[in-house]
């Protein structure tokens, strides 16, 4: 992991608070920044805001205060700067959501063609491409449906890639796959990062974040309790809290 | 005694059918009987003529033809209305803009509370002279107003059953409200959409009779005139329901069609 070269800080996240509008605090006063091809793993038990966090990073959820910075665009109430973002930062969802009535050729040249204004020989290509990547090019034509769940995440990745995005995000890709599943999307996701990739990855493979994170936050109640680099925390965490979260998990 | 009659009934479609036929003979037994009481003179002979004439072999079409003409053109331009402003509506009430989701409550709440026929009087005396317009186009305006606001419920209840997922992977790709509305949502509600809103066409047919209040020469109009001139009041009544009732009998055969197809689909 030491060889790996880190650029500037890519996703700048100031004091960001978020409150439903059930009254439910979701973050507190979260601050903290991803430089160009980090690997970021956050962990936390259910409930603490790690899902929130993400959510807040590309837009999907609105902050009540403080700011998000994506690769120098402000995340305000700017269309346009919106929309940028949304581009620039790939999500890959627990349940895939993929577009159950679209082949999976459709699904992941659709958004290149609307969004990015590519021809359609160009999105297929491109498409053909990265399915080749997730190891699933002999499924272009089915529907999702047919898909084992593995195969789905692994064509979600694909259709968040397309776009060409700065940044991936990862929420529990792997927590809704049958055990046998989990590797072959686990695996797509370090090849990833070995290309360089900028990540934001919630989960709770702590295999994966051992060995591909470069630094993990641990959070619980909205709040960052501990940070530190995948040896720091998996060889020697500092807070009582931590430890005793990752002797539950990793039990 | 009374479980065997029920568990014989549940097995037995011939009790239905047979129990379903004495109903229907009694029915229009019970409706000969009254107007035999009432020493109604039945003339089915004269009724014909006002359906269809034929003048040195060339058909003419009769008044209840004409009519049943008008009616359809009723419906089928109040169809499609109806079906743009349930979109419309259901669209204003999903949006983000208070003002849009404002206007399509006031119009639903509207729409839905107040007796279609006193919306066919408004249009026509209110609202038609102010914009100009004849009573056709009221009516139909009318019509489409009231069913639309049914139509916009259908719409609306087959978007939001769509996952809550597809939104948020149609909005991390970057893609419009619009697009998002045209390439995902709507593709897909729309299996649940398809079938209530071809059953709207039978509620319309039915509907466009009140028209004739506005003295638009659909049939119910035509038939009410001929029943008033000629007494040949069951005759007539009797030939334009059996006439509504074909036409929603086609049209719920239609419906099921749907049905079955978008159910294979899914
Ligand atoms: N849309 C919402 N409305 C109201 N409360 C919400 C909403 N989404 C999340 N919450 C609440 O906010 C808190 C943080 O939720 P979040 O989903 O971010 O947690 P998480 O760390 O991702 O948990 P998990 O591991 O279970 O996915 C929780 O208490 C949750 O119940
Ligand atoms: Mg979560």
């Amino acid at each position: 992991m030491s060889t790996k070269q880190f650029g500037d800080y890519i996703i700048r996240v100031d004091s960001i608070d978020k409150t439903f509008d059930n009254g439910v605090v979701a973050l507190k006063n979260f601050s903290t920044n991803i430089r160009r091809s980090e690997v970021m793993v956050v962990i936390g038990p259910s409930g603490s805001g790690k899902s929130t966090f993400l959510r807040c990073l590309n837009g999907l959820e609105e902050i009540d205060s403080g700011s998000i910075t994506i690769d120098g665009i402000p995340l305000d109430n700017d269309k346009k700067n919106r929309l940028e973002i949304r581009k620039e930062v790939g999500m890959v969802f627990q349940h895939f959501n993929l577009f159950p009535h679209l082949t999976v050729l459709r699904n992941i040249s659709l958004a290149q063609m609307l969004v990015r204004k590519r021809s359609r020989s160009e999105a297929e290509d491109e498409a053909m491409q990265l399915l080749k990547k997730v190891g699933i090019s002999d499924k272009v034509e089915c529907f999702p449906s047919q898909l084992s769940g593995g195969q789905q995440q692994r064509v979600a990745i694909a259709r968040a890639l397309a776009m060409k995005p700065k940044v991936m995000m990862f929420d529990e890709a792997t927590s809704a796959l049958d055990p046998e599943m989990i590797g072959e999307v686990l695996e797509v996701m370090k090849d990833l990062a070995v290309e360089g990739m900028t990540m934001v990855v919630v989960t709770h493979e702590m295999g994966f974040a051992r060995e591909v994170s470069d630094w993990v936050i641990f959070m619980e109640d909205g709040m960052k309790v501990e940070e530190g680099t995948a040896e720091h925390f998996f060889t020697d965490p500092k807070k009582d809290r931590t430890k005793l979260f990752l002797s539950q998990i990793l039990e | 005694m009374k479980t065997s009659i029920y568990q014989f009934c549940k097995r037995n479609h011939l009790f239905d059918i047979s129990a379903y036929l004495v109903l229907m003979v009694g029915g229009v037994l019970f409706l000969l009987k009254g107007a035999e009481d009432q020493g109604y003179y039945w003339q089915w002979f004269r009724i014909p003529k006002f359906l269809y004439e034929f003048d040195d072999g060339r058909f003419i079409a009769g008044p209840i033809l004409e009519g049943l003409k008008i009616t359809l053109n009723i419906t089928w331009i109040s169809l499609i209305l109806t079906y743009i402003i349930g979109l419309v509506t259901a669209l204003m009430r999903l949006s983000n803009s208070l003002l849009a989701r404002g206007i399509a409550r006031v119009y639903l709440e509207i729409a839905r509370n107040t007796p279609l026929l006193v919306q066919i009087f408004f249009m026509y005396f209110v609202v038609a002279p102010i914009l100009n317009i004849d009573r056709f186009v009221a009516g139909v305006l009318a019509l489409s107003l009231f069913e639309g606001a049914y139509a916009s419920e259908i719409y609306r209840a087959g978007i939001v059953a769509v996952n809550k997922g597809q939104w948020e992977a149609s909005y991390t790709l970057g893609l419009s409200t619009y697009q998002e509305y045209r390439y995902i949502i709507l593709p897909q509600a729309i299996r649940r959409i398809l079938p209530p809103l071809t059953s709207q066409a039978i509620s319309l047919i039915k509907d466009s009779s009140l028209v004739s209040v506005i003295a638009i020469y659909e049939m119910t109009m035509y038939a009410n005139e001929i029943a008033s001139e000629t007494f040949l009041v069951f005759e007539i009544f009797f030939t334009i329901a059996a006439i509504y009732l074909a036409l929603a009998l086609i049209l719920s055969r239609g419906v099921a069609y749907f049905e079955n197809r978008y159910r294979v689909v899914s």
